[in-house]
């Protein structure tokens, strides 16, 4: 195993994941070579690994996965000018086309034709060596880890969702859902300046990390009647929030968001479930609580590491687990099951 | 009675029960105006609330005065008025703000907890010969726009209203389903803000054929529950996804056709009322940030609908099918709520 030169993980179809060898890519035009270093594991490549797909993104030939990943320079393609070959980078996986509508107008995360690490057909970062779009990777000071690195993904998903819910200083915030995505908003509203923070989750050990991170109010979700979970909050906070941020995709909780809200404020949608759900359009409607959906991200990277590199947030401990490359089965099964308390797994993917 | 009633009212007493009789004229207050009431429109929510006794958890308990579409004649002025004098023509912006909540200062008057609303119980409304309002929030029309126009406004505030939290302008691909009075007067208000394609929805053809004269590009009408497929059918006529939708029916495979139909990074509105849980594809409108906004009545919106009225910029007239003595308050509800004859907007006339 330690000769094989890009040892990488290769979701064959769903349910098999196997480690492999594939050729190290050379960088094209406007390209790097990255030795990866680490790559965090995401709800949404478990989810390939055990359903096969999610939505209309199917898995039908064998995809590498990985997509939150930090890594060094190794090799420059032609016409790179902004990295060398050292630097630490954090790398944003998706590269849109740069010539559609969306991408000139700067919603580059809804371009059709974005290329997408680890999304089918699209192959990830989780192997030994990946080459990337250079401008898409953005150099680490030298303080800020190579995991924090590869955390970016996820604090952009959280900068994302709270700008487009409009979190500023004096904000009140409920998130709902206390996984990785719900803790990183949690992070990304404080350090923008929401003075109240509310958050949900069924899991009280979520809930427990919630509030070491900063959460002012953790409430265990311990009935479906989501006004009631409404109610709760706004006794909680001392008013309703205008800001909610919903992180789990689960129906109640969505509902929750809706008949939590402070009339006209805004309920974000992160978290994505069911295609189809049962939702009080009319109490949301009536009161202008306006509904807005989070794709990924865009334009966030360069926040998400000033937050990081400032000190102005502390993603570390959302990891709670470490694995080898050699031992990405494991990992996997770790971030699937949340066994031992895990948050973010981290895989190292350097020798 | 009608001709010995002073100020005949129309008053749904209780659900089913719409009477005209006599109440007292009521005399301005501070910064109030007293108008000899016009014209006055019948909206959907009245002839709900008729029909209903209820909106949600807006329920008749006690007799109320129906009527919020509305203008009038200056004929008393309260103490404190100066922006009106007796004899002048206005129009009526029917829901008066507390003024002193947080959302009244922020400017979304119309999510006033406190609001004061014609109509919507308990509060009674304008459909009577004699009715006070807040001098403040009476438009005064000028000579040129009829107060037929000047009751117009009211739903044509709403349409402005939408029109704005969409962010319609010039260039903009619209949808607007559901062809009723409030997607003519959607549609009407996009055409204004120079929007460049409009295509309208509808399951009757003869609305269709209404939106059309008012300057809808497309009509198509509606013949099936497949959300997804009307949505491709708006997209092949358009040539383009639409980037706003304004759903102005509130039933659930209308707005589900919202959603579908919408491009990425879009909005759609929700202008109409339906029932209060739907089943959405909400996973399509979150990951493709297509907004969900709603909307509800107004705020700031009475001046530039009248300017669109007064400069000729919008024509509304069209809207009005039927007109009534207040005296004949009943049938004019019938034929609003059966639509019969193409009834569009009915138009009640309150002075003698």
């Amino acid at each position: 195993m330690a000769e094989v030169e890009n040892l990488s993980a290769v979701l064959k179809k769903k349910g098999e994941l196997v480690l492999e060898n594939t050729p190290i890519p050379l960088p094209g035009k406007n390209e790097v070579q990255l030795k990866m270093a680490a790559v965090g594991i995401c709800g949404s490549d478990v989810h390939y690994l055990v359903n096969g797909r999610i939505g209309d993104f199917i898995v039908k030939s064998p995809m590498i996965l990985g997509h939150e990943s930090a890594g060094i320079v190794s090799a420059l393609g032609e016409g790179v000018t902004n990295l060398k070959v050292g630097d630490r980078v954090a790398i944003e996986p998706g590269v849109p086309c740069r010539m559609c509508s969306f991408c000139k107008e700067g919603r580059y995360n809804l371009c059709p034709d974005v290329f997408f690490c680890a999304t089918p057909p699209d192959d990830g970062s989780l192997r030994r060596y990946y080459c990337h779009a250079a401008d898409f990777c953005f150099k680490l000071p030298d303080h800020v880890s190579l995991e924090e690195g590869a955390l970016l993904e996820p604090l952009s998903v959280g900068v994302h969702a709270c700008r487009r819910a409009g979190v500023r200083l004096g904000s009140r915030v409920l998130v709902l859902g206390a996984g990785p995505i719900g803790l990183l908003a949690l992070l990304t509203a404080k350090a923008m300046g929401a003075t109240h923070i509310a958050i949900t989750d069924l899991d009280q050990g979520r809930l427990d990390v919630a509030k070491k991170l900063g959460a002012h109010h953790a409430l265990r979700v311990d009935t479906r009647d989501a006004e009631e979970m409404a109610r709760r909050v706004e006794a909680a906070l001392g008013c309703k929030p205008e800001i909610s941020i919903e992180c789990s995709g689960a129906e109640p909780s969505i509902q929750t968001g809706i008949y939590a809200t402070k009339s006209g404020g805004v309920l974000v949608l992160v978290g994505l479930g069911p295609p189809t759900v049962n939702v009080p359009m009319v109490s949301a409607a009536l009161r202008e609580v306006d509904i807005r959906g989070i794709f990924r991200y865009a334009n966030c990277y360069p926040l998400a590491l000033e937050m990081i590199a400032s000190g102005k947030v502390d993603a570390k401990p959302l990891i709670t687990h470490h694995f080898p490359l050699e031992k990405t089965l494991e990992a996997f099964e770790t971030s699937r099951t949340g066994a031992g308390g895990a948050i973010k797994v981290m895989i190292h993917c350097d020798q | 009675m009608s001709g010995t009633a002073r100020n005949l009212t129309a008053v749904l007493k209780k659900k089913g029960e719409l009477v005209l009789e006599d109440t007292p004229i009521p005399k301005p207050g501070l910064n109030e105006v007293q108008l000899r009431v016009q014209s006055v429109g019948i909206c959907g929510s009245d002839v709900h609330y008729v029909v209903d006794g209820k909106i949600g958890r807006f329920v008749v308990n006690s007799p109320m005065i129906l009527g919020h579409e509305s203008s009038g004649i200056v004929s008393a002025l309260g103490e404190g008025v100066t922006s009106l004098k007796v004899g002048d023509r206005v129009a009526i912006e029917p829901g008066v703000p507390c003024r002193m909540c947080s959302y009244c200062k922020e400017g979304r008057y119309n999510l006033c907890p406190d609001i004061v609303f014609c109509a919507t119980p308990p509060v009674d409304g304008s459909l009577r010969r004699f009715y006070c309002h807040a001098a403040d929030f009476c438009y005064k029309l000028p000579g040129h726009v009829t107060l037929d126009e000047g009751a117009l406004l009211e739903p044509l505030a709403v349409g402005v209203y939408s029109c704005r939290r969409g962010g319609v302008q010039l260039g903009s691909n619209v949808l607007v389903l559901g062809s009723g009075p409030i997607g003519l007067m959607c549609l009407l208000s996009a055409k204004a803000m120079g929007a460049a394609k409009i295509i309208v929805t509808d399951l009757d053809q003869g609305r269709l054929d209404m939106a059309k004269k008012l300057g809808a590009h497309h009509a198509l009408r509606v013949d099936t529950q497949d959300s997804e497929e009307m949505a491709r059918r708006v997209e092949a006529a358009l040539g383009c996804k639409p980037e706003i939708s304004i759903e102005c029916s509130g039933a659930e495979a209308s707005t589900q056709t919202g959603i579908y139909a919408t491009k990425s990074g879009g909005v759609l509105l929700l202008v109409g009322r339906g029932r209060y849980h739907l089943l959405l594809p909400i996973v399509n409108a979150a990951a493709r940030e297509v907004d969900i906004r709603g909307v509800f009545r107004y705020a700031n919106c009475y001046p530039l609908a009248l300017e669109m009225i007064a400069s000729g910029k919008v024509d509304a007239k069209p809207l009005i099918t039927h007109h009534f003595p207040l005296e004949k308050t009943l049938e004019a509800f019938e034929t609003s709520r059966t639509g019969a004859g193409g009834a569009i907007k009915v138009m009640i006339h309150c002075d003698q």
